[in-house]
């Protein structure tokens, strides 16, 4: 699967802890400086098919009384996460050498 | 904007609705909550980006429910465009692939040791019409029977899809996603 720029902020955010659809909103701009704010739209969009996936899963929110549905990161998620975060870590560090080389 | 919003998830399939609906009208809610102090100008923005995320999932939503895939694709290389608990292994369609060319194979070959064979009695003319009729019949045969099987493979697909949809609108609790 794919992993754009929302999705691996939705999955960096439930990698923390599970949360519900309006705290993923609110932590994916947090972590991103406000420079991502997804509509409710893309993030359902997304959520759908990482739950389709089985990247991440539903349960029901501990502390709600409303019974929310709250969404948490399967196993194979973790794994296909610290897959795409190795991904970056050496593409970055690929550009930081390429950047540097560049500049001497 | 509320109403609004509820009008424009009425775009999406019933299935989807049905399954994410509430959860979205409660996100929905908070963020109009959240914009409620800004002024007109971001409250104008939120919605348009709230109604343009709507239209373009509800579009999302009705291609994946014609392909079976998020990918959008026809034939995608990863599954060939169906519902994750049909998936079309790509196993198959090689093994399909090595059957069809072992068949080409072994016609060729025939043709091959038959024309190499001399014939002690010269085949006369209504035999050879008769060797490539057959060959002929077993080529059209071999085609029909995978035609057919893709068209049949078609309408069992619409037909499930087309049940699945009417169980989840008749019986609310076929459409719920198993949550672990």
């Amino acid at each position: 699967m794919e992993v754009s720029e929302p999705v691996l902020l939705i999955l960096l955010s439930l990698a923390e802890q599970p949360r519900h659809g309006y705290a993923i909103l609110q932590d994916t701009e947090r972590m991103s400086d406000g420079r991502v704010r997804l509509s409710t739209g893309t993030l359902y969009g997304a959520l759908a098919r990482l739950l389709d996936e089985r990247w991440i899963e539903r349960i029901k929110e501990q502390d709600s009384s409303r019974g929310k549905q709250a969404y948490r990161l399967t196993a194979a998620g973790r794994r296909n996460l610290q897959t795409e975060v190795a991904r970056l870590k050496h593409l970055t560090r690929v550009a930081a050498l390429r950047v540097a080389r560049k500049e001497t | 904007m509320l109403p609004f919003y509820r009008a424009l998830l009425r775009l999406y399939p019933a299935a989807y609705r049905y399954e994410y609906g509430d959860e979205m009208m409660d996100v929905l809610s908070e963020v109009k909550g959240e914009i409620r102090e800004k002024n007109a100008i971001t409250r104008i923005f939120f919605a348009t980006r709230e109604a343009g995320g709507l239209l373009s999932g509800a579009l999302q939503e009705h291609l994946r429910s014609v392909t079976g895939s998020y990918d959008n694709r026809i034939f995608s290389l990863r599954r060939l465009g169906m519902k994750s608990e049909y998936r079309f292994p790509k196993t198959t369609v090689g093994l399909m692939m090595v059957i069809l060319a072992a068949v080409m194979f072994t016609i060729e070959k025939a043709k091959a040791i038959s024309a190499s064979v001399p014939h002690a009695n010269p085949p006369v003319g209504p035999i050879q019409s008769a060797q490539a009729t057959i060959v002929q019949t077993l080529l059209v045969t071999l085609i029909w029977a995978i035609v057919s099987g893709a068209i049949g493979w078609g309408i069992l697909y619409a037909l499930r899809r087309t049940g699945v949809q009417q169980l989840s609108e008749m019986n609310p609790a076929a459409g719920q996603r198993p949550s672990k």
